[in-house]
C-alpha cells in the first residue's frame, strides 16, 4: 500500500468521500464541500514540509527571485533552523520549488486523504486529539520532524500544527481570489476575530483571500509537495 | 427649614403647575384623586381607585388600613414648590416608613418621587416589591403611548429605535391630543440606578399590569421610584421637545463643533473598502486601483469617504499585528499615501480601521496612538475607524490636539453620555442575519436628540428589499449609509435602481443639511392617517422636511399630517415616488394631502 523512498511515500489510489468544514458565512468560499466522491491518483508525497535548507538549496540552484519580494523568506532561514518548515513563501514560490523538484502542489482533496486516510480520522494520528503529537500553541516552530507520534496512516509528518500549508488551487468567484490552505499552525491567536489558530482537524481548510505576494506570505505559511507516479 | 403640617379638610392635599393639578385623598389611603389639565379641565384618571402606592411582602400585599400618614408637607407657596406625604406602616413587625413627594421645579417638569426606609424584625430582609395601581390605570388610559409609540387608528404601535441610555417618556394625551403629559422613569445612572431602569423596560411592555419592582430597603429614607412628568398645551411633540433639552442640559457636546473637524457633519456615503477583491484590487497588475472605487462611486452619488479594510479576516494567520500588516501591502505604507492623496483630490476623506480585538499583551493602547500618530504623518489619513466599539479610548483623545481635523468614527452608536461627548461620528448598524432580521422603516431617537451626531447606517448582510429597506431608512431619518458590497469575500451588491435611489437621497441630504439636521427637528409627529408615520426635520427657519413612511401593504390617499396655516406656502417633494402632494384644508387646519406608494418613504419640502 505505501512505500518510503528518500522521505517520500506512495499513496495507492483511492476513491474517497471528500467532506470538509469551512467558516460560514463571514470567510465562506463559494466551493463544493462536499459529501462527494474524489478519486485519488497514485501519489507520492513528501513525508515532511519542505525545510529552510531544502528551500534554499532551490535558491542556490536555480537563483529564483519572487518578481515580488515583499516579505520573501522574512523569517531569515539559517544553519540552526536548517530543518525547519520554510515559511514567507506564497503560493507561486511554493509552486515553482515544486516544479523544481518535479512534483506540485496537492489539491486540497488530496491533502485531505493524505492526513485522513481511509479511516477518514479526525486528526492525522486517530480521532482524539492531542497537543503533545504536533505543534499545536507551541509560541514557535519546531523541526518539521519534532512530532513522529503525529504520523499520519500513511507515515506523513507535521500535517497538523507546526505550519498552514499551501493547497494547490487559486479560485475565482468572480469577485475575489483565494486558496485554501490547510492544517493550521504553532500560533494561537487570542481572539475568535483572529484567524483560528493552532492545529486543525483534518476535514478543515481555511479560505486565504488573495492579494499581492507580501500580503500572500506568512511566518506560519509552508508546504509540502506531492508527486504523480 | 421648617415643614408646616397642613391642615385640610377631607385629608386631601394638592399641588398645582401651570398645567396640571394634582391631588392626593390621604384619608384612608394614598389615593391619587385627580391628575387633571388645568384648562379643559381634563382628568387623565377614568377610575376612582388609584393608590399611589401598595408593598409586598414576600406574597402579601400590606392593607391600607396598616398605612399611618405621619406628616402632611405643603410648600406650593414657594418658587421650589412641593407636597409630600410622610406615611409608615407597622406590619407584623417590620415598620415601614415612606414618603411621597409631587415637586414642581420648572413650570412644566414636575418630578414623583417615591421614598422608602425599613426596620425588618430581627434584622432579617424579606422579599420587598412595589406595585403603583395609579400607574397602571394611566397605561390602560386610551391615548397613553409607551415610549417611541404612535397611535395607528385605535392601536399604538412601537415604530422606533433607541440603543442608548437615554429613555424618552410614555405620553398620554387628552381627547383634543393637545394637551400631552410625558411621563420618564429619569435615570442619571443608568445600569447602577436599576429600579427606574426597570420601570422603563417594564412600561414599554404589554403586561405592565402585572409589573412589581423588587427593592432593597435600608434603614434610612431613600429613592426607589422617581418619575418625572412633562406637561405640555401643544401636543406631544413638545413633549419630545422637553425632554430632549432636559436630557441634553447635563450634556458638554462642544467637541461637535471643532471648526476643522465640519466635514465629518457631511459623511453622508461612506464606503467600505474591502481590500481583498476587484471593487478595489486589480489582480493582474496586483495593485490596488482607487481611481475605480471612486468611479463607482459616482453611481450613488459619490463617496464622501472610504474605510480601508485589509486587517481582518487576515490578523492571527501569524504573529503580525494590525500595523505591521499595512507593511506588506504593495509599496507598503507609499500605497496608502498615493490613495489618500487621490482620495482628497477627489474630494474624499480616509480611515483606516483600529482593531482592539488585536491588542497584545505586551501593546497598551498608548503605543496603539503612538502608531496611529506615525501612520497619520506617514500617510495623511483623516480618521480612525472603531471597529466593534462604541466609545474612544482615552489615549487616543489627545491625537485631536495635534491633528484638530482627525476624527474618529466608531461601529457602534455610543451609548453613554462620556462617549457621546467624545465620539462625535458613528454607525447606525442593524441587523442579524442569523436571526433571520428583516431592516423596519421606523425613527432612530438618537438621531433626533443628538442631530450633531453623524450616523451611517449600515445592515451588512441584508440584500433585495431589505436593501430598499435600508435607503428608505435613512431617507426617513435623514441619516447618510455605508455602501459596504463587500462583505469580507461575500459579493452583496446594490442594484442600479438602488444606487439610483441612493444619489437621489444624498442629494436631498446635502442640499437640504441645515434642515434635516437642524437642532428642532420631531421624531414621529402624529399624522392624520392610519398606516403612516412621519418624521420632522426642523431648524427654526422657514423650511421644514416632512419623512413621510407608509408602513402598510396598500398604497394610502388621504391627508398626511397638519401644517401650519400659512399663506403662500410652497411645497416639493424631494424624494420618493411621485406621490402627488398637494395642500387641502381640512376645517381650520392645512394639511399635506396626496397618494403614497405601500412601504414607500417620501421627503417633502415645505417654505413658508
Amino acid at each position: 500500500m505505501k512505500s518510503i523512498q528518500n522521505n517520500k511515500i506512495f499513496i495507492d489510489s483511492s476513491e474517497y468521500i471528500y467532506r470538509v468544514a469551512h467558516l460560514t458565512l463571514e470567510g465562506t468560499c463559494s466551493l463544493d464541500h462536499g459529501p462527494k466522491n474524489v478519486f485519488i491518483k497514485n501519489l507520492y508525497v513528501d513525508k515532511y514540509p519542505v525545510t529552510n535548507q531544502q528551500f534554499l538549496n532551490f535558491i542556490k540552484s536555480t537563483g529564483y527571485k519572487p518578481a515580488d519580494p515583499q516579505r520573501f523568506l522574512a523569517h531569515n532561514p539559517n544553519k540552526i533552523k536548517n530543518n525547519y518548515p520554510v515559511v514567507c513563501v506564497s503560493q507561486y514560490d511554493a509552486m515553482q520549488y515544486a516544479k523544481w523538484v518535479g512534483g506540485r502542489l496537492p489539491t486540497d482533496e488530496e491533502w485531505q486523504y493524505i492526513a485522513a486516510g481511509p479511516n477518514y480520522l479526525e486528526w492525522p494520528w486517530g480521532d482524539i486529539f492531542d497537543p503533545l503529537v504536533c505543534n499545536h500553541d507551541h509560541g514557535a516552530l519546531t523541526p518539521v520532524n519534532a512530532h513522529k507520534k503525529g504520523a499520519s496512516w500513511c507515515g506523513c509528518e507535521d500535517l497538523s500544527g507546526n505550519t498552514w500549508e499551501w493547497t494547490s488551487g487559486v479560485y475565482d468567484d468572480g469577485e475575489h481570489k483565494f486558496a485554501l490552505l490547510r492544517g493550521g499552525s504553532f500560533f494561537y491567536a487570542q481572539d475568535h476575530w483572529h484567524v483560528g489558530g493552532g492545529a486543525r482537524k483534518n476535514n478543515y481548510h481555511w479560505k486565504l483571500q488573495l492579494l499581492n505576494e507580501g500580503m500572500n506570505r506568512a511566518s506560519t505559511l509552508g508546504f509540502r509537495c506531492v508527486y504523480d507516479a | 427649614m421648617m415643614h408646616k403640617n397642613k391642615k385640610v379638610k377631607n385629608k386631601i392635599i394638592s399641588l398645582s403647575s401651570r398645567d396640571l393639578l394634582f391631588s392626593i385623598d390621604y384619608e384612608k389611603k394614598m389615593n391619587l384623586d385627580k391628575l387633571f389639565d388645568l384648562n379643559s379641565k381634563y382628568n387623565f384618571l377614568k377610575n376612582k381607585n388609584n393608590d399611589l402606592l401598595k408593598i409586598k411582602i414576600e406574597n402579601e400585599i400590606i392593607s391600607n388600613s396598616f398605612l399611618r400618614i405621619e406628616n402632611v408637607i405643603d410648600q406650593t407657596k414657594n418658587k421650589f414648590k412641593f407636597i409630600a406625604l410622610d406615611f409608615s406602616y407597622l406590619f407584623k413587625k417590620d415598620v415601614f416608613k415612606g414618603r411621597v413627594s409631587i415637586i414642581q421645579k420648572k413650570e412644566n417638569i414636575i418630578d414623583i418621587i417615591f421614598q422608602l426606609a425599613v426596620k425588618w424584625n430581627n434584622e432579617i430582609p424579606k422579599k420587598t416589591t412595589l406595585i403603583f395601581p395609579f400607574l397602571r390605570n394611566l397605561n390602560n388610559h386610551k391615548n397613553f403611548l409607551k415610549p417611541g409609540h404612535v397611535i395607528n387608528g385605535k392601536k399604538s404601535i412601537k415604530k422606533s429605535v433607541w440603543n442608548f441610555h437615554e429613555y424618552p417618556p410614555a405620553i398620554i394625551t387628552n381627547n383634543s391630543k393637545n394637551v400631552a403629559v410625558g411621563i420618564e422613569f429619569f435615570d442619571q445612572f443608568p445600569w447602577q440606578s436599576n429600579y427606574n431602569l426597570g420601570m422603563h423596560e417594564a412600561i414599554l411592555k404589554d403586561d405592565f399590569d402585572h409589573y412589581e419592582s423588587e427593592v432593597q430597603l435600608n434603614r434610612e429614607l431613600s429613592d426607589v421610584i422617581t418619575m418625572r412628568l412633562y406637561t405640555s398645551s401643544k401636543g406631544k411633540n413638545e413633549i419630545f421637545h422637553l425632554w430632549k433639552e432636559n436630557t441634553r442640559s447635563r450634556y458638554d457636546l462642544r467637541k461637535y463643533f471643532r471648526p476643522k473637524n465640519t466635514w465629518i457633519k457631511k459623511n453622508y456615503i461612506t464606503h467600505f473598502t474591502f481590500a481583498y477583491g476587484k471593487e478595489i484590487f486589480d489582480y493582474k497588475k496586483t495593485k490596488l486601483n482607487i481611481k475605480k472605487i471612486i468611479k463607482d462611486g459616482k453611481e450613488f452619488g459619490g463617496y464622501d469617504s472610504l474605510i480601508f479594510w485589509h486587517q481582518y479576516p487576515r490578523l492571527g494567520l501569524d504573529n503580525t499585528n494590525q500595523w505591521d500588516l499595512y507593511k506588506y501591502l504593495p509599496e507598503e505604507l507609499k500605497s496608502i499615501k498615493k490613495i489618500v492623496e487621490i482620495c482628497h483630490r477627489n474630494g474624499i476623506k480616509f480611515f483606516i480601521p483600529f482593531k482592539p480585538w488585536d491588542v497584545r499583551s505586551n501593546e497598551s493602547l498608548d503605543y496603539h496612538a503612538k502608531s496611529l500618530e506615525h501612520f497619520i504623518t506617514k500617510t495623511n489619513i483623516d480618521g480612525f475607524f472603531l471597529d466593534t466599539m462604541s466609545s474612544l479610548p482615552e489615549s487616543f483623545l489627545k491625537i485631536q490636539k495635534k491633528f484638530p481635523s482627525f476624527e474618529f468614527a466608531s461601529e457602534g452608536t455610543p451609548k453613554e453620555q462620556r462617549q457621546i461627548e467624545q465620539l462625535t461620528s458613528s454607525w447606525d448598524q442593524i441587523g442579524d442575519i442569523r436571526r433571520n432580521y428583516k431592516v423596519e422603516v421606523e425613527a432612530n431617537m438618537f438621531r433626533f436628540v443628538f442631530p450633531e451626531h453623524p450616523l451611517n447606517l449600515v445592515s451588512r448582510w441584508s440584500v433585495g428589499s431589505d436593501k430598499d429597506s435600508i435607503i428608505k431608512r435613512a431617507a426617513f431619518n435623514g441619516t447618510g449609509l455605508v455602501i459596504w458590497q463587500d462583505v469580507f469575500g461575500c459579493w452583496l451588491p446594490f442594484s442600479k435602481k438602488q444606487k439610483k435611489v441612493i444619489n437621489q437621497l444624498k442629494y436631498v441630504l446635502k442640499k437640504f443639511h441645515n434642515i434635516i439636521f437642524g437642532s428642532n427637528s420631531t421624531p414621529l409627529i402624529d399624522t392624520l392617517s392610519a398606516g403612516l408615520i412621519c418624521n420632522e426635520f426642523s431648524n427654526n427657519s422657514n423650511q421644514k422636511i416632512f419623512a413621510i413612511y407608509n408602513f402598510t401593504k396598500k398604497n394610502i390617499s388621504g391627508p398626511f399630517v397638519k401644517i401650519e396655516s400659512k399663506i403662500n406656502i410652497k411645497i416639493q417633494q424631494v424624494f420618493g415616488t411621485n406621490s402627488s402632494i398637494q395642500l387641502k384644508k381640512i376645517k381650520k387646519d392645512q394639511a399635506l394631502y396626496g397618494t403614497i406608494k405601500a412601504d414607500d418613504v417620501v421627503l417633502v419640502h415645505i417654505k413658508y
